[in-house]
């Protein structure tokens, strides 16, 4: 009962009413638009915001107990990229491309969704640990390099085999094959490392550590008191885009729906208890599982076309961003904060506020 | 005025397949060409719209004969299965052929 509360006010926050309302102007075929420079900027803002706030919390809270966090943060999401890949491949008949590339993409995080998850928590006047901003970029790059790894071994032994029914001289030919996954996965590598959103994510929380809370005072107007509403800003492009796909989702599957809700709440889930049980807040655990459930639908598109290309977008952007961003911040955000509530003894008189502010 | 033969490919094809052909180009010695961002509907359905990622790109290359089947060979066999992509050649005439 707590829970359908929880999600039934969460409802009603200007960040999910104006991503509705995109969703609805997008179906009404109306010509509402965010001016596109305004929709690049945006998500380098919420980057910037999101930095320098975990470089300040950083400053305060060290560095020494933030390492074994991003350890189980990257194991999990290795162990989360696999196990999506073995269901895709072997439940979902998907063919190998877009299994790894779907399973990279839920392994992968949403920046978009972190963003959500902040303000979601502000909301709730609860905080979280500064050092989940730095986990946010070294997990972006993890699922997808393990995925075009594992896609350009399959695809040399494919290449091998084949070869080996012709003839049985074929070791310039694994060479080759070899070098090419190399070059390829140090050229992901590099543009995952050098792309815009780590790079200001990263160049953030160094700012942020650098000039530390005093520092902050003099632009806390507008990376701190704007930063859900850039947030609401933002959600009404991104309920426009969810919008168009509305009819694309029918293209997807029965399967690949199912996939994309049951995935990220098991995951979400999981990341919340495992958080817990390493000692992190209860802001901090709701934190951790979104970031272990979202899906990456800006980064995964880019860094995918061209590591695997064989792989169809309309999949892995569709469930990412018409399924599973849409239930991850209404639906399974509240789900994760109240059982990060329930396993956080002290956390039940904040449950209790909250049930009570979204009466009144 | 007396203007050179060469010829003229277009490509229209997604902005994330921009990056391989220039790669390509690059491999056959070209390094001239211009891009802008489009948008238009095609076999893959209307693109341009949503996210930047998705939009289309229309890239121009001007080149001598010599080359232009090996680019076109390169390009169709390595992306015309994976990406959303047409070109097309016509023939324009030039004032400074050794530019090309």
């Amino acid at each position: 009962m707590e829970i359908l509360q929880l999600i039934q006010s969460n409802l009603l926050t200007p960040i999910i009413l104006f991503f509705l309302f995109g969703i609805i102007a997008a179906r009404i075929k109306s010509d509402l638009k965010i001016p596109e420079a305004i929709s690049e900027f945006l998500p380098i803002y919420l980057l910037a915001a999101i930095g320098l706030h975990g470089g300040i919390e950083m400053r305060n809270t060290g560095f020494e107990n933030m390492l074994i966090p991003m350890l189980v943060a990257i194991g999990l999401s290795l162990l989360f990229t696999l196990n999506h890949y073995q269901i895709l491949r072997r439940l979902g008949k998907f063919n190998i491309f877009d299994s790894y590339a779907l399973a990279s993409t839920y392994g992968a995080v949403g920046a978009v969704t972190f963003s959500v998850g902040l303000s979601f928590l502000k909301n709730q006047g609860v905080s979280s640990e500064g050092y989940l901003a730095a986990i946010l970029a070294v997990l972006e790059p993890v699922a997808f390099i393990l995925a075009i790894f594992l896609t350009n071994m399959a695809v040399s032994k494919q290449i091998r085999a084949k070869k080996q029914s012709f003839t049985n001289d074929d070791s310039s030919d694994i060479d080759v094959g070899l070098n090419q996954t190399k070059t390829k996965l140090s050229q992901v590598l590099h543009e995952s490392i050098t792309g815009k959103a780590i790079v200001i994510l990263l160049g953030s929380i160094v700012i942020g550590y650098i000039i530390g809370e005093s520092g902050f005072d003099s632009i806390r107007i507008v990376f701190d008191e704007m930063f859900t509403g850039a947030i609401v800003i933002f959600m009404i492009e991104m309920g426009i885009i969810a919008g168009q796909r509305l009819d694309d989702i029918k293209k997807v599957g029965i399967f690949l729906i199912a996939f994309a809700v049951i995935m990220p709440t098991f995951n979400g889930i999981v990341g919340v208890l495992v958080a817990t049980a390493m000692g992190l807040s209860l802001g901090g655990a709701v934190m951790f599982g979104l970031l272990l459930a979202s899906a990456s639908f800006i980064a995964a598109p880019a860094v995918l076309r061209h590591a695997i290309p064989q792989a169809k977008p309309s999949l892995y952007i569709t469930s990412a961003l018409g399924i599973t961003f849409p239930y991850n911040i209404i639906v399974l955000l509240p789900i994760m904060f109240a059982i990060s509530t329930l396993v956080h003894s002290e956390g039940t008189i904040d449950l209790f506020n909250y049930a009570l502010k979204g009466l009144t | 005025m007396k203007l050179y033969n060469v010829k003229l490919l277009t490509i229209t094809c997604e902005i994330l397949a921009q990056k391989n052909i220039i790669e390509i180009l690059k491999k056959h010695n070209i390094s001239g060409y211009t891009t802008y961002e489009v948008e238009g509907n095609g076999a893959r359905g209307l693109r341009g719209q949503g996210l930047q990622i998705e939009k289309n790109v229309k890239i121009e290359i001007i080149m001598r004969e010599e080359k232009l089947s090996d680019v076109i060979e390169e390009i169709s066999r390595t992306m015309f299965a994976d990406f959303a992509l047409v070109l097309y050649v016509c023939d324009v005439g030039v004032v400074r052929t050794e530019k090309f």
